[in-house]
């Protein structure tokens, strides 16, 4: 049987890593996946308020905007669908590393100001995303046992891809300033 | 009674319409697509745009013919195609989003 230990947010500066590796303590139960979804578009919304206020150029400030609206509206569908399921969102290792992985890059952007901000933020945004598809893919959606919090990750997971590309396209247009 | 005499006069009642039958079509704006892609319609007919994702979306030609600036979460917007041609269109918000409408 595959054991696994799922680490998402394993936060290092301002990078995040994935990793999965085998034995420990089993695969995340379907209220420790909706604390994760809960808690990882939390920790986007929080991070896109922040940038709302202190970003320095139009395109990130939009794109900041674009986090809060779209992770807040997605929100309400995860806890209102975790409701209807009687699923109450459980902490795990997972929510809890996503949730410190998520104060410390804040403490980080708090400190900046400017073009290094906006770098940091988008750049930040751009491994984030990427990291969140990865465990959809490799964690969250394998594990999940009921279909309707099964189908929530799948209408999460084109979203997640959206605002990679976006970020990405941002990047690109900052580093080419 | 009275109903058909007016209309008799107006010549409402008794004149069938010139007017070429016309369609009304849905697009479905669902995680993040437009559904369908393309959409095929005619000169006349009309497109609504249902915004079934938990966000706003919009519908903007790349040309400019048309915008429906944001549609919200669970709201609609409609269009009359009035004239022919191939319109790319997009979402404003949303740079994987795509769709395509043929008018004919």
């Amino acid at each position: 049987m595959r054991r696994a230990v799922y680490l998402l947010g394993a936060v290092l500066g301002s990078s995040i890593a994935l990793a999965w590796a085998q034995g420990g303590s089993g695969a995340p139960t379907d209220p420790q996946i909706a604390a994760i979804v809960v808690t990882a578009d939390q920790v986007d919304i929080d991070a896109g308020k922040l940038a709302e206020r202190k970003a320095h150029s139009s395109d990130v400030k939009a794109f900041a905007k674009r986090m809060v609206t779209d992770h807040s509206g997605f929100n309400e569908a995860a806890v209102s669908l975790a409701h209807k399921l009687h699923l109450t969102p459980e902490s795990s290792p997972t929510s809890e590393s996503l949730k410190q992985g998520g104060e410390q890059n804040l403490a980080a952007l708090r400190k900046l100001r400017g073009k290094a901000f906006d770098k940091a933020y988008v750049d930040h945004e751009v491994a984030y995303h990427q990291a969140v598809i990865d465990a959809v893919d490799k964690v969250l959606l394998p594990s999940a046992h009921n279909p309707q919090l099964k189908a929530l990750l799948m209408k999460a997971r084109p979203v997640f891809v959206d605002h990679l590309e976006h970020a990405k396209m941002i990047r690109s247009s900052l580093g080419a300033q | 009674m009275a109903l058909l005499a007016t209309a008799s006069l107006t010549g409402r009642a008794a004149q069938p319409s010139n007017a070429t039958h016309t369609h009304a079509h849905k697009v479905i704006i669902e995680d993040m697509r437009f559904n369908p892609q393309t959409l095929v319609v005619h000169r006349g007919d009309r497109i609504t745009w249902i915004n079934r994702d938990p966000f706003p979306h919009t519908a903007t030609a790349t040309n400019g013919s048309f915008d429906s600036h944001p549609i919200a979460p669970d709201g609609s917007w409609t269009y009359v195609a009035r004239k022919a041609g191939e319109y790319d269109y997009k979402c404003t918000f949303h740079v994987t989003m795509k769709g395509k409408v043929e008018v004919r």
